[in-house]
């Protein structure tokens, strides 16, 4: 389906009223499972994740959502499930946080191995111990690995966004790889923002039922995930190679997307970046108050500028090297840490700029939730200034 | 009760030449349920011995087959039969075939969140008493005295494993799950009939099926049927359903003495003529309960 398409579709059934609604980040990522349609949803209780599964419980309550919907014994069991659900081509969603990612760890290289579409919603918090109920990115790096197409949100818009997207991206034939959204506990799954819900005819017409076409089908009969002893290396070299294949069919969504709903989404968001000499590079909710440093600094009259990484798996880097042609110094921003290493962040970028000229730094913040302020971001502007490669904490 | 006459004429679901051990009760198992069920199941495996007999690029099933991990049969299955029940399909037996292992111990947690949930699943264990695919180590299936590879004999310890078996089927029963059940392969028309009693009911099904493991039994492959058969007849397998707490005794032990269906197996080998008098009189007490109307009090060995 053509561009245009889409255009007409959009205005013959939805003309050009929005539907503005306040909502939190679990909300948003509610929204996008139900306006996906999704026909399974097996889920558990984790903070901050809870009250995502409790909106989609309290639909089905209301008979607002058709799909199945059941807490099941454990993340383990809900990855497992959800295999099971989408390797029979039913649409699948879920979501879960920090422990319960980390205990379905396990199951996510599986589903991905298996080459199942589905979407899954991480609420991040930090891992234990000791325990913290509040959010950074150790849970989402710990399963960089795992095969996934992994997606880094901004916004509670974005996470509904990307919900939707992320099956557009998924059920592509020639992807067929399950989506990873991420949003940050708190910052988003607590805060309300002003969210634009897509109508339901505009998903409908992004997002049609596909049907897949190796499933479990008692007329088709195959054997899935069985082992590959021999033939093992061939099929991970398949995954990485749709892995990046992805990247086209990823562009492709962000086009399509755009063209019906008005935004444009990239790999890596720029913020005045153009013609900016300093730059910070960061995912997630924080990169709204960094975003917040670059504007008080640029009325001073610096060239500073905001990169925020939002398709982390696949990462494509060319792109990534093309955005930072010009900078003359980076400080990777990282919101966890690999202990005894540095920045899981830092060593992505770092690694896919080799060869390149500008200084790069590393500054760990906000672990376990420790907030960070628009002034940490003008200090870390400074310390970049000094031209000096350097790994901080901001304690 | 299936007679042989129909069996014969049952159409097969199974290829031969798998990647099993020669005489392994457990493709015969499997082999017999696709006989009861038809066409139309998928079989949801547990990493074990029979995650080997579908290896790419070969595969001995005419019917969907998916692997997903060890701990997972159940939670997978779920999945199935709500991502089915999603699409408006509901005439497929989903049905979990997974060790003793992946059910007795790892996975027991999400079989039991399975069964309390009632979801609609024929959970298959297919019970050969030990870890046999990583070479036969101690599982909560493995009866008293018997050697396994985790609890060797040795100059100190003479007895091997000296923990008592779980029991499975009547812990699932517990759950107040609408059948559960044994079966052993040494009774081929009973599982059968087993399998397709319990295909027929809505709910959560679980059938322990006893299965003899040629190298970790050390059972001569000519005898592996035989020694199925046998542990039934000994009694020291008690075949019974349970139906909503109903129980069910629908084989009565010959009573054969123990030592037969032992001796059999190497790793009883080093059972004394004490040892063995000490497992007959397990087993004699536990069927003294089961016949005084005892049957939830009495221990299985």
């Amino acid at each position: 389906m053509t561009k245009n398409n889409y255009n007409i579709k959009y205005k013959l059934e939805s003309g050009t009223k929005k539907k503005i609604e306040i909502l939190d980040g679990n909300q948003s990522a509610a929204w996008g499972a139900r306006l996906a349609r999704v026909e399974y949803v097996p889920c558990f209780p984790i903070t901050p994740q809870t009250e995502l599964i409790e909106t989609i419980a309290q639909w089905k309550a209301d008979g607002d959502f058709p799909g199945i919907f059941e807490q099941v014994d454990s993340e383990h069991s809900v990855m497992s499930a959800a295999l099971g659900s989408a390797a029979t081509g039913a649409r699948t969603f879920t979501a879960s946080s920090s422990q319960g990612l980390l205990l379905m760890h396990e199951i996510l290289p599986n589903v991905s191995g298996c080459r199942l579409p589905m979407v899954f919603v991480n609420v991040s918090r930090a891992i234990s111990a000791p325990i913290s109920l509040w959010p950074d990115h150790n849970d989402m790096f710990a399963v960089k690995d795992s095969g996934w197409i992994m997606v880094v949100s901004e916004t509670n818009q974005e996470v509904l966004d990307s919900v939707i997207m992320g099956f557009d991206i998924s059920e592509h034939e020639d992807i067929l790889l399950p989506v990873f959204v991420n949003m940050d506990g708190f910052v988003h799954s607590f805060t309300r923002e002003e969210v634009e819900i897509p109508d339901q005819s505009v998903v409908d017409v992004f997002i049609p039922k596909k049907e897949l076409k190796v499933k479990l089908d008692v007329d088709k009969p195959k054997s899935l995930g069985i082992p590959a002893l021999n033939e093992y290396m061939d099929f991970r070299s398949q995954h990485h190679k749709a892995m990046l294949d992805s990247i086209k069919v990823i562009e492709k969504c962000h086009e399509k997307w755009a063209a019906l709903t008005g935004r444009k989404y990239d790999f890596f968001e720029e913020y005045k970046t153009k013609d900016a000499e300093d730059i910070i590079i960061m995912l997630g909710a924080n990169s709204t108050i960094g975003k917040s440093a670059v504007d008080k600094l640029r009325k001073k009259g610096k060239k500073v500028g905001l990169l925020r990484v939002r398709v982390l798996r696949p990462l494509h880097e060319s792109l990534l090297r093309k955005k930072l042609e010009k900078a003359k110094r980076i400080g990777i921003v990282d919101q966890n840490i690999s202990p005894g290493s540095s920045g899981a962040l830092f060593q992505e970028v770092r690694s896919a700029l080799y060869g390149m000229k500008p200084k790069i730094s590393n500054y760990i913040v906000g672990l376990g939730g420790k907030p960070v302020q628009d002034k940490d971001f003008m200090d870390i502007f400074d310390d970049i200034k000094k031209g000096k490669e350097v790994r901080k904490w901001l304690m | 009760m299936v007679n042989v006459k129909e069996l014969a004429k049952q159409e097969e679901h199974m290829t031969g030449g798998t990647f099993a051990c020669s005489g392994c009760q457990a493709v015969y198992g499997l082999r017999l349920l696709q006989m009861a069920l038809g066409k139309k199941m998928i079989i949801v495996n547990s990493a074990g011995c029979m995650t080997l007999t579908a290896t790419y690029p070969y595969t001995c099933y005419k019917t969907p087959w998916l692997f997903n991990a060890i701990e997972n049969a159940a939670p997978t299955a779920t999945g199935i039969e709500k991502g089915l029940k999603a699409q408006g399909k509901d005439d497929v037996t989903v049905v979990c075939y997974a060790g003793d292992g992946a059910s007795y111990e790892i996975g027991f947690g999400p079989l039991s969140g399975a069964a309390y949930r009632n979801d609609n699943i024929l959970y298959i264990c297919y019970n050969n008493f030990n870890y046999a695919n990583t070479g036969h180590q101690v599982s909560p299936a493995t009866q008293e005295f018997a050697r396994t590879k985790t609890t060797p004999i040795g100059t100190k310890n003479k007895l091997g494993n000296i923990i008592p078996r779980k029991n499975l089927a009547k812990l699932m029963a517990l759950h107040d799950i609408p059948y559960a059940a044994t079966a052993s392969t040494g009774y081929q028309h009973d599982f059968i009939d087993k399998v397709r009693k319990a295909s027929k009911i809505k709910g959560f099904k679980f059938i322990d099926l006893l299965c003899a493991c040629e190298p970790g039994w050390l059972v001569k492959t000519h005898e592996m049927n035989k020694v199925s058969k046998l542990m039934v007849d000994t009694g020291m397998w008690p075949m019974y359903e349970i139906e909503k707490k109903k129980v069910t005794i629908n084989m009565k032990p010959l009573m054969t003495p123990v030592e037969t269906a032992l001796k059999m197996q190497g790793r009883y080998a080093h059972l004394t003529p004490e040892l063995i008098q000490k497992v007959q009189k397990l087993v004699n007490k536990e069927w003294e309960m089961i016949n005084a109307g005892k049957f939830w009090e009495a221990d299985e060995y």
